[in-house]
């Protein structure tokens, strides 16, 4: 009977095992099988091309692609200076109360939900401005990422040996040349994590609903008018009735996926975890 | 005392992180105050929703705290079994060279971007849950109230809460493998020592690391209540408040992404929705703060 | 009669041969201790003994270990674990789990009683056995955790009692703890053989000496001599065995 009850168990690990990787391989092949038909079909035009009619083929997602590239630059550059800061902040000074805050706000950071980002941009940004905006969209998916490389800086500078730290000091440095050091040795620990965050919001849909605003049919035209989002077209193109916006959906998944592996495979594969 | 510039010349770059927060804090509470004052506390107790440009406007978002609730947690009852048996399988059971390639596996899937849940969701889980899972339970046992509505499109609560439980599973047992990877090995050869299988060995140790499973489990709560564009997908986006797994609903996010782009035509409706994130930034705060605590409590404690 | 029996028993890490080809006798209702310098192999060995070796996935085992007679490789393990119970060099009660809870679980497992009775009988034994009934018999609820170090300890020993075991195998059982308490443990090493049979590991020959009715000395894998206490300590037959008894050895 208890041998019984082992087997049982190790019959319900196997099961777990498969019910929990099942659906990521599904996914993949959903995606490839729906996917790669249209972008075949739809040639390098499905990826320069704009937006078509309902009802009218293919088209290209180009303007969408652009938007993604343009966004996450954008996000970056706001985001990552502050971020790369709060996380020296806070491993410099672990003990700190302020720095002990920090640490907390942005674990509860990583976890705030991100419809609510998008909505609070919305309100600060994109009602006095009186328009949705690559601005605003930048802007959330800044605040997305923040926390992300935030927290990767801080255990990277932790994870550098104390006898550096102690060296550098016992040299009579001053804690800015300390810390430049130390940030030179730590580089690989924030690059990932800057990789990781942008990884992140370049698939984010939520924060760029009520910021962004999409533009489908026209590229790039200036950080204060609405610009269009991989993912947020996406969304948008699930709800259609149309069926060949399901298929452009697919399609854009499909380069969507491939960017996001592109990313996250390899930074994966040189670490030994990551915290998503 | 020595004033420690570079410290000094930090701090308000660290301020704005905290700025940024209060400010998210305030703009919910401020935005929220028209619809407080004219409904109360009702824009939280009544399932109503009469958006009017002229006449009487009046708002109540239950049916969304309900189906938030409802489908985190049938996402987390689903999550929990999985990930726990995941966790216990990669630390035990697998082999080296298939354990680096489910841990990988799982990682890209707690990354990957939630578009690619919805879409998946929406055109292949739904079709796959209605006819394999919700027809059959509906025809045979529909006398029960969880299978008892007709499951017509099959967007629904169950659809929603299983996508969020395939999203979430990776978050949670990652938490789980941590802790029970690092188990001391005295306590596992205690177990085995006394005579246990491996099975009432590994029951034991799941005991012990029990914290950890139980903030595992409430971060994934935390996930599960603030994912949105997934969730809008397959969960039927209906004001409902019902308690039949198979009945379209709303949830908190849905209904802000699904409302919010034509609120402003009216009067009270960005406010209503505001009071409605209010209280998924209320719920969300308390519920991974609480995780947080317990899984620091934990990895600091040698108990 | 002997309790444990090895033949020719060798132990691998890996590529690493660590136990290298051990042959003891160990005689019932006695204490023998095995001494030698850390990292000699002692731990390994006991847990050749009661086959807890398998819970590391690179350790290999070859020759065999017979108890009364039986080889434990050709027994059921859990069966093994239940006939030589084991003592560990930190003491480890799951503090998650009451005093009480800590002693049952092995019996309800094993199926040591039938009922609810019977195990708040075997309990109390055991705790007396273990000379710990009177300083917890009133808080049996508690954790076990908010026990002192020697205390675990002998809440260790009694749970190992309580599945009857006919072997006791103690890993450094006094390492970690202060000397009032590992007198204490010494003490009950004492009491404990008029019943069962008690394998002790330790560094310290003078606790050997103590303790023990027979001695072996491990080094690098190796037995050097094993032997009847006294006699080994008054007249070591072996050079290297001096060494390390009178301290001159790292």
């Amino acid at each position: 009977m208890r041998r019984f009850k082992d087997h049982l168990f190790l019959v319900y690990l196997v099961a777990s095992t498969i019910f929990v990787v099942l659906p990521l391989f599904h996914i993949l092949f959903c995606v490839f099988a729906n996917g790669l038909p249209v972008l075949m079909k739809g040639g390098m035009n499905f990826l320069t091309g704009v937006l078509p009619a309902p009802g009218d083929g293919l088209g290209g997602i180009g303007p969408a692609i652009v938007g993604t590239l343009v966004l996450t630059v954008l996000a970056t550059l706001m985001g990552l200076p502050i971020a790369v800061l709060t996380g020296i902040f806070s491993a410099e000074y672990p003990n700190s109360l302020i720095g002990r805050a920090t640490r907390t706000l942005l674990l509860i950071m990583m976890e705030f939900p991100t419809i609510l980002v998008g909505l609070f941009v919305m309100n600060i940004l994109v009602i006095p401005l009186g328009s949705y905006s690559a601005l605003a969209g930048a802007l959330a998916l800044a605040i997305v990422m923040m926390p992300y490389v935030a927290v990767y800086t801080e255990q990277a500078l932790k994870d550098v040996p104390s006898r550096y730290r102690e060296g550098a000091f016992a040299l009579g440095l001053r804690r800015r040349t300390v810390v430049k050091i130390l940030m030179s040795m730590a580089r690989k620990g924030v690059v990932t994590g800057i990789l990781i965050g942008i990884a992140k919001v370049a698939g984010e849909t939520a924060p760029l609903l009520f910021t962004a605003g999409g533009s489908y049919t026209v590229y790039f035209q200036g950080i204060n008018r609405p610009i269009g989002a991989v993912p947020l077209l996406i969304y948008q193109l699930v709800q259609q009735p149309y069926q060949n916006y399901h298929e452009i959906a697919w399609g854009a998944s499909l380069v969507l996926m491939l960017i996001f592996l592109a990313i996250f495979l390899p930074i994966r594969l040189s670490l030994k975890e990551v915290k998503l | 005392m020595k004033i420690d510039k570079f410290k000094l010349a930090l701090l308000p770059i660290t301020t704005v992180v905290f700025g940024i927060f209060l400010l998210m804090l305030i703009v919910y509470v401020s935005q929220s105050i028209p619809i407080f004052k004219k409904e109360g506390l009702a824009i939280y107790t009544t399932n109503v929703w009469k958006a009017s440009e002229t006449g009487e406007e009046f708002y109540g978002v239950l049916a969304a705290i309900y189906g938030s609730v409802y489908t985190s947690v049938i996402a987390v009852l689903i999550a929990l079994p999985l990930s726990i048996g995941f966790a216990v399988f990669v630390v035990d059971y697998a082999p080296k060279k298939l354990k680096e390639p489910l841990i990988v596996a799982t990682d890209v899937m707690a990354g990957l971007p939630t578009i690619l849940y919805g879409i998946w969701g929406a055109f292949v889980l739904v079709p796959l849950l209605k006819r394999f899972v919700m027809e059959p339970l509906y025809e045979h046992f529909s006398f029960i109230p969880l299978f008892s509505y007709p499951p017509i499109t099959g967007y629904s609560y169950l659809s929603a809460g299983v996508l969020l439980a395939i999203m979430v599973t990776p978050f949670a047992s990652a938490i789980i493998r941590e802790a029970y990877r690092m188990v001391p090995r005295v306590y596992r050869e205690g177990a085995y020592a006394l005579g246990l299988t491996r099975f009432e060995a590994t029951k034991v140790l799941l005991g012990y690391i029990k914290p950890a499973i139980l903030s595992g489990f409430l971060l994934a709560f935390g996930r599960a209540i603030g994912e949105t564009v997934a969730v809008s997908l397959v969960v039927g986006n209906t004001f409902n408040i019902n308690p039949s797994l198979f009945a379209p609903g709303y949830t908190i996010s849905s209904l802000i992404a699904n409302q919010f782009g034509n609120a402003f035509i009216y009067n009270y409706m960005p406010s209503a929705l505001f009071a409605a994130g209010l209280a998924l930034f209320v719920i969300g705060l308390v519920i991974n703060v609480a995780g947080l605590i317990m899984l620091r409590r934990w990895s600091h404690a040698k108990v | 009669m002997n309790a444990i029996e090895t033949e020719n028993l060798k132990v691998w890490y890996g590529d690493k041969l660590v136990i290298k080809g051990v042959n003891l006798e160990i005689p019932e209702k006695t204490v023998f201790a095995i001494m030698g310098p850390s990292g000699c192999g002692k731990s390994t060995l006991l847990r050749a003994f009661n086959r807890l070796l398998e819970l590391n996935e690179i350790a290999r085992v070859e020759g065999d270990v017979k108890l009364y007679g039986k080889s434990v490789y050709e027994m059921d393990e859990v069966v093994v674990r239940r006939k030589i119970g084991m003592v560990f060099q930190i003491p480890n009660p799951f503090p998650h789990m009451s005093i009480y809870d800590n002693i049952a679980l092995g019996v309800r497992y094993n199926k040591i009683a039938k009922n609810r009775k019977e195990i708040d009988k075997i309990v109390e034994w055991s705790l007396k056995k273990a000379a710990l009934w009177e300083e917890v018999k009133d808080r049996l609820k508690d954790k076990a955790s908010n026990l002192s170090g020697g205390q675990m300890q002998r809440l260790c020993i009694a749970r190992a009692l309580a599945l009857r075991p006919e072997v006791l195998l103690m890993d450094e059982p006094t390492a970690n703890l202060d000397p009032v308490s590992a007198k204490k443990i010494e003490e009950l090493i004492f009491e404990l053989k008029k019943e069962l049979t008690i394998v002790i590991v330790t560094h310290s020959p003078a606790q050997a000496a103590r303790v023990s009715d027979y001695v072996a000395f491990l080094y690098l894998g190796e037995l050097v001599e094993v032997g009847k206490t006294e006699e080994i300590f008054e007249k070591p037959k072996n050079e290297l065995t001096e060494k390390y008894l009178t301290g001159r050895m790292g």
